[in-house]
């Protein structure tokens, strides 16, 4: 932030950027033709083998250094990918949270032996995160957490529960955040990540069926999980810092935005080349909204480029986009009848309109994020 | 937009446009001092040929000109400067305005009306009438007229001179609103330390990011084959952010900000004058909408990226 006000740079995309998303494009015409999913939002596809594909074309992990599988490419190289992806209703939910925020927290806190062992994999798409921040009695209040790691010889026996774990029961590991030592006056102190490998003793993984009949999230069980010394992610006691250091590669993305928009493709191709005033208006509003977002998005990455951590902007972006992505569906129903179910836009709207609660809740609800904003303008 | 231009406009519209000046101006007279002070500091010839300055610094103007609501129709004078050959005064006062529909900010002080259709004047009959804000907004009939070389995209240029003023003046009114609820006590402390309060301020700081980016966007784009469509894109949303900050902007600043002796609503005014003026928000949506379906449904991906 500058001078407490929220600034959001123009950033202009690097001429290497469209020959990277000519690439993309051209890949996703063979790997994924564009018709076969019907809806844009990143958790909605868990695909290992479509992921490892994207890893061989160095499309996972495209910021790191290369002695870590990395591509040592910018971060606006990286949005190019990810945005043409979810476009696409690309299936890209295996690789999105290791890619997205667990490699970049071990690239800057993790030791040189996690880099080793994980980013490569990562890269390559072989190896999946999960995130293990909220509990059964810990969403919002996520310093309230209370799955405790206690000290034993050579590391860590973890007991207590992680709830809404997205693609638990198909990734390899998680990076939960859990107490090491008792609470006292200063809530944010004594907290720290581990990674747990899920598919180890000690940790139980129950899925939740959704309100859409889907089960992509998770209850995460450890019951006196032994978590070697190893596994400790930067400094025990230095979790809350490291946990909302990931919070700017978190929230700021095109996936913040663009969930919804599988519904915009298919109101325009339902409108026609000759929409009706009230239909080229409404594809007007939206796209006048998506073009705005993406820009502040993309101010954002530019931030990440320069090494900045903007948090707050971030918060925003996310804030803005949500509301956004919820607001488009409710708009196109009212501007179309009742179509068959089996109708590409209304396949797309059902799954959206059923998503759609989700897209304020994950990642930090509306109420968390305005209380970040509201923090950024120093009103608290 | 060039830092030293910026930091000059600012200050003179920070140091001479007060309370006094807005309501003399609404009044409908002619701030005089004011245009003098802006014309001897040349920042009248800021767009036009040959003054080392551009579309961004122009358009940065019109932004600096909505902080302040600087009550002259600077809109016009600037653009008509930047159009070649048309505005040929070099004395002040002196200045060139521009008639869209027959209608022409601050005509009555003009002494040049150039009309969109593509004539020019300095004949012409004036009947005062004023926006919703209290800007002059008078009717002009021009009397042997002479072709004029408008630009074919004028109605985009005028487009965004509103998009550009609007952003401005959301700028200032979420500051005005920011230092209110600091200010304002309430059940023994400030109300920006209600939640309520806070979550509103949020909301308009996200209206006033936006309507900042979908601005400077189009400002971006003057000169490149998507000026249209960036134009069209930033009216329609900063347009709609007008309407939301304002709303929020008043509900902040409580029936103080609804006072007349507040300065409050010559900005709120102005939002809802500008978002109105060279297009509302659904004449540019519609505008977008069509450009949007025309390519077709799997390449609207394409033309949100412009690639």
């Amino acid at each position: 932030m500058k001078q407490g006000r929220l600034a959001f740079d123009a950033v202009e995309l690097p001429p290497e950027a469209k020959a990277l998303r000519s690439e993309v494009r051209t890949f996703l015409k063979a790997e994924w033709p564009v018709d076969c999913w019907p809806n844009s939002d990143f958790g909605a596809g868990h695909d290992p083998a479509f992921s490892r594909k994207l890893g061989e074309r160095g499309w996972i992990g495209m910021t790191w250094p290369k002695e870590h599988g990395g591509g040592e490419r910018s971060f606006f190289e990286r949005y190019v990918v990810t945005e043409e992806l979810l476009a696409a209703g690309a299936p890209v939910s295996a690789h999105w949270i290791a890619d997205r925020q667990s490699g970049p927290l071990l690239l800057r806190f993790g030791s040189d032996a996690q880099r080793r062992r994980y980013l490569p994999a990562i890269a390559r798409g072989e190896c999946f995160f999960s995130i293990g921040m909220s509990e059964p009695d810990s969403g919002s209040d996520l310093a309230s957490v209370r799955t405790r790691a206690d000290p034993v010889a050579g590391g860590w026996r973890v007991n207590g529960a992680k709830i809404w774990t997205t693609d638990a029961h198909r990734n390899h590991f998680i990076i939960a955040l859990v107490r090491t030592e008792p609470q006292g006056e200063n809530r944010h102190a004594g907290l720290s990540q581990l990674i747990v490998d899920l598919r180890g003793e000690g940790v139980a993984v129950r899925p939740i069926r959704n309100l859409a009949g889907g089960e992509d999230f998770n209850e995460v069980l450890f019951q006196d999980c032994f978590v070697p010394d190893e596994n400790v992610v930067g400094e025990p006691g230095n979790g809350w810092t490291q946990v909302t250091s990931e919070l700017g590669y978190e929230r700021s993305g095109p996936e913040r935005f663009l969930s919804a928009f599988r519904v915009f493709v298919e109101f325009v191709r339902a409108a026609g080349p000759n929409p009706n005033e009230d239909e080229a208006a409404l594809i007007g509003r939206l796209a006048s909204h998506l073009m705005t977002l993406r820009r502040m998005s993309l101010s954002v990455a530019g931030m990440l480029q320069n090494g900045e951590s903007p948090a707050v902007e971030a918060a925003l972006v996310k804030s803005l986009g949500n509301d956004f992505e919820k607001l488009l569906p409710e708009l196109v129903r009212q501007k179309i009848d009742n179509l068959p179910w089996h109708h590409p836009l209304e396949r797309s709207l059902r799954q959206t309109l059923l998503h759609a609660p989700s897209f304020t809740l994950r990642g930090g609800t509306r109420e968390i994020l305005r209380g970040v904003i509201a923090r950024g303008l120093g009103l608290r | 937009m060039d830092r030293l231009l910026e930091e000059t406009t600012e200050r003179l519209f920070a140091d001479h446009v007060g309370k006094a000046t807005l309501d003399a101006a609404e009044n409908g007279g002619f701030p005089n001092e004011l245009w003098s002070r802006f014309h001897a500091a040349g920042l009248h010839l800021v767009g036009s040929a040959g003054s080392d300055t551009g579309w961004p610094d122009l358009f940065g103007v019109l932004k600096v000109a909505g902080r302040h609501a600087a009550p002259l129709p600077l809109a016009e004078i600037l653009l008509a400067g930047a159009i070649d050959g048309v505005a040929n005064e070099t004395h002040s006062p002196a200045f060139t305005t521009i008639a869209t529909g027959g209608v022409a900010p601050w005509a009555r002080a003009a002494s040049r009306v150039v009309t969109a259709d593509g004539e020019t004047s300095t004949d012409f009959a004036c009947s005062p009438n004023a926006n919703l804000a209290g800007e002059p907004r008078d009717e002009v009939t021009l009397h042997n007229a002479t072709p004029a070389p408008v630009p074919e995209n004028l109605a985009e240029l005028l487009a965004l001179s509103r998009v550009a003023l609007m952003a401005g003046a959301l700028e200032r009114i979420l500051e005005m609103s920011l230092e209110y609820a600091r200010v304002r006590e309430q059940f023994g402390r400030p109300i920006a330390k209600f939640q309520a309060v806070q979550h509103n301020l949020a909301i308009l700081a996200g209206e006033v990011a936006a309507a900042t980016c979908a601005c400077d966007a189009a400002i971006a784009a003057c000169g490149t084959a998507r000026f249209g469509d960036e134009v069209a894109a930033a009216k329609a949303r900063v347009g709609e952010a007008a309407g939301v900050g304002a709303e929020i902007a008043h509900q902040v600043h409580g029936a103080m900000g609804f006072t007349h002796e507040h300065n409050l609503h010559h900005f709120t005014r102005r939002l809802w004058a500008w978002r109105d003026e060279h297009g509302r928000e659904a004449a540019w949506q519609g505008r977008l909408g069509r450009r949007i379906a025309a390519a077709t449904a799997d390449r609207a991906w394409e033309f949100l990226v412009g690639d």
